[in-house]
């Protein structure tokens, strides 16, 4: 056959390319700056060393942030197992996340005192998951909840008012699914009447998993995060658990119309903090950087920030904001005086989002990979 | 070496001395596809032999801690190939591949063969030109297109809405990914069923018109058993070019189930598993060779119940 030697070179571009790519992992990720002084290396999702964000703290402090993203904790703890320690000064992550990081003895341990937790509300002064036999490894920046998305257009707040919605004949081949088994999950776990959602009897397993496979036939994918925006936006999806405001508020305010629900079976949240790895020789600088993000002025540039909106733990970065911006005050729903984001929390309806406890994570993604094929 | 067309008599006094310098000629003649063949064959062993080594070997591999351990166990291959997702995701894959391989020969052919047989040489370049110009435009911004024409709200439902018709399901399922597939695979078929076709000897096809044989007969017994090599690399460029696609079934069906590539993905998503990742390649890879294996098997066993 004559043509089979072209046909095979082209398996073999793909081949070498993953062979490579699977090289690349292997091999140590040393950042080209680790060691410059004035240079803080940052670890942490996409979008967190926008000059939006700390083009102040650079020029105050005369350095600069080098930020290498990641995209999910799974990907960040690869990330650190694989570089020297030093590599990295400081980590965002989420709180699930925090209890491998320490395990690992990734974190080093911060002073209170350093920090204006006093600002935050109570129920965050002392938030559990980044807190080890009452030492603090992890300073809350941010916050945000997981709950029912959904086209307003379609259905009315009523109707979404319980998960129960995504098994109706009127959502049938409409919900969409956020490709990530934890928030996903989490919510069906939350339907099936779990708290906390994450740990789970055996039989409880069982029992969300048939749940969850019942969904199946409801689904009408299963998306990046690229593409949850575009599917909520085009129809393709009616409605998406496990997701929140973080994603509609921006398609909200370019016309869409979305929502997100809490249902009355509850929603989730996700928090982020900033911790100082060890090994890092920049630990003041660190602590400086924690200590703006924390601040009223860095906590209302977090909330603000254009492509990911975000709810902050700080009652002062609360009074800066509706001070100097009371539109977004108002948009983002962090006024004193009406409804806000605290509501939900105070309802007690709302659960951390963790990683399953009973179960090897293992076990969960394998469910979750069943389902999509199934 | 070339055939001399002299009677055999007359030849001989040249042939000894042919024999004579025998083979110092075969080692000039032989040297000269060596070195020109070198530097594709150093290029296959560092960029598709070494590698396609090392991804079987990693998937002996473990991962401990989200890291990449050298070790030798069978458990990635007993825990891939054992699992639904992936059994279920080859029987997908393979299936849509394989509707998308029938789909694109069946669309190109008669593009090729009015291309090849029936436009005058400056149209047929013309077309040739039109069906190589989507190869210079990204495949994954058509499919980005594509999936804004067939989205619910795209631009064929607001054409529907418009006329009054209710929308259509168009995007997510078997008919967008096998449009996506067909724009990745049509242009690449359609060009080899026409090369195919244009290197026939035009002999054949009149010799066969003037013994009665036309239409749907001339394609069947003339056109398809003579170019069957072509026909064979056009459905296996196009079934490997399916097989292996990332984008259309990412972004026009949401992954809606799961082909063996996004099961890739996934599973380095989750816990940076490459020893598992590479086991659902090296399984896609092997599926190829297989294939010949089994043709040539069939096509030996044929010829010696033939013979």
């Amino acid at each position: 056959m004559p043509f089979r030697p072209t046909d095979l070179s082209r398996r073999g571009f793909l081949s070498a390319g993953a062979a490579a790519s699977a090289l690349a992992a292997t091999s140590q990720w040393s950042p080209a700056f680790a060691q410059e002084p004035e240079v803080l290396n940052y670890l942490s999702w996409p979008g967190n060393a926008d000059p939006y964000l700390v083009s102040e703290f650079e020029k105050e402090n005369n350095c600069k942030i080098m930020i290498k993203e990641y995209v999910g904790g799974d990907q960040m703890l690869a990330v650190l197992n694989q570089s020297p320690p030093g590599s990295f000064d400081m980590v965002m992550a989420d709180a699930e996340y925090m209890h491998l990081l320490k395990d690992a003895d990734y974190l080093e341990e911060l002073d209170p005192a350093d920090y204006p937790l006093n600002d935050f509300f109570p129920e965050f002064q002392k938030f559990p998951l980044h807190w080890f036999d009452d030492k603090l490894y992890g300073v809350m920046t941010d916050f945000g909840y997981l709950g029912l998305s959904y086209n307003t257009d379609l259905y009315q707040p009523e109707e979404v008012a319980s998960y129960d919605v995504m098994w109706s004949d009127k959502a049938k081949g409409k919900v969409g699914f956020l490709d990530w088994y934890l928030p996903s999950m989490g919510c069906v776990s939350l339907s099936a009447g779990n708290t906390p959602p994450f740990d789970l009897s055996e039989d409880g397993f069982e029992a969300m998993k048939d749940k969850l496979f019942s969904l199946r036939d409801q689904a009408s994918g299963f998306y990046t995060i690229a593409d949850i925006f575009s599917s909520l936006r085009n129809g393709q999806a009616h409605m998406i658990p496990g997701i929140g405001e973080w994603i509609t508020l921006g398609l909200r305010m370019d016309g869409a119309p979305v929502d997100t629900v809490l249902p009355e079976e509850g929603g989730l949240q996700w928090t982020e903090s900033l911790s100082i790895l060890k090994g890092t020789k920049k630990r003041d600088l660190a602590r400086k950087f924690i200590q703006y993000t924390t601040s009223p002025r860095g906590q209302v540039l977090q909330a603000t920030k254009v492509d990911n909106k975000k709810s902050i733990p700080s009652v002062a970065g609360w009074k800066l904001l509706n001070d100097t911006m009371p539109k977004e005050a108002e948009i983002l729903r962090m006024q004193f005086d009406q409804p806000n984001v605290m509501e939900e929390y105070k309802k007690g309806r709302i659960h951390y989002r963790q990683l399953p406890s009973l179960q090897p994570i293992e076990d969960w993604n394998d469910i979750w990979s069943d389902f999509k094929s199934a | 070496m070339t055939i001399p067309l002299t009677p055999t008599s007359a030849r001989q006094p040249q042939q000894r001395g042919r024999l004579q310098s025998m083979t110092g000629k075969t080692i000039k003649a032989a040297i000269g596809p060596l070195v020109l063949g070198l530097p594709l064959a150093l290029w296959q062993i560092c960029f598709f032999v070494l590698p396609l080594g090392f991804l079987g070997v990693v998937t002996f591999w473990q991962v401990r801690n989200y890291r990449l351990q050298p070790a030798f166990v069978l458990d990635n291959w007993e825990r891939m190939l054992g699992s639904n997702a992936f059994q279920r995701a080859f029987v997908h894959t393979f299936s849509v591949a394989a509707i998308a391989t029938v789909l694109a020969l069946v669309l190109a052919w008669p593009a090729a063969q009015t291309i090849a047989l029936r436009l005058s040489p400056r149209a047929r370049d013309r077309w040739i030109a039109f069906l190589i110009l989507p190869i210079f435009s990204s495949y994954i911004l058509k499919v980005y297109a594509w999936q804004v024409i067939l989205s619910p709200q795209g631009i064929i439902n607001s054409l529907l809405t418009a006329a009054g018709v209710s929308s259509l399901n168009l995007l997510g399922g078997a008919l967008s990914l096998q449009i996506g597939y067909m724009t990745l695979t049509l242009p690449a078929v359609t060009l080899i069923l026409t090369f195919a076709l244009l290197g026939l000897d035009r002999d054949i096809i009149d010799a066969a018109r003037n013994l009665g044989c036309k239409g749907p007969t001339l394609i069947t017994s003339v056109l398809i058993p003579a170019i069957r090599p072509g026909i064979i690399f056009a459905g296996s460029t196009a079934f490997l070019l399916a097989f292996g696609d990332y984008g259309s079934p990412v972004f026009l069906t949401g992954s809606n189930p799961p082909t063996l590539s996004i099961l890739i993905v996934d599973t380095i998503k989750s816990g940076s598993q490459w020893p598992r990742a590479s086991v659902i390649g090296v399984t896609m890879l092997a599926l190829p060779a297989v294939g010949f294996l089994i043709v040539t098997m069939v096509k030996w066993l044929l010829k010696r119940t033939r013979a």
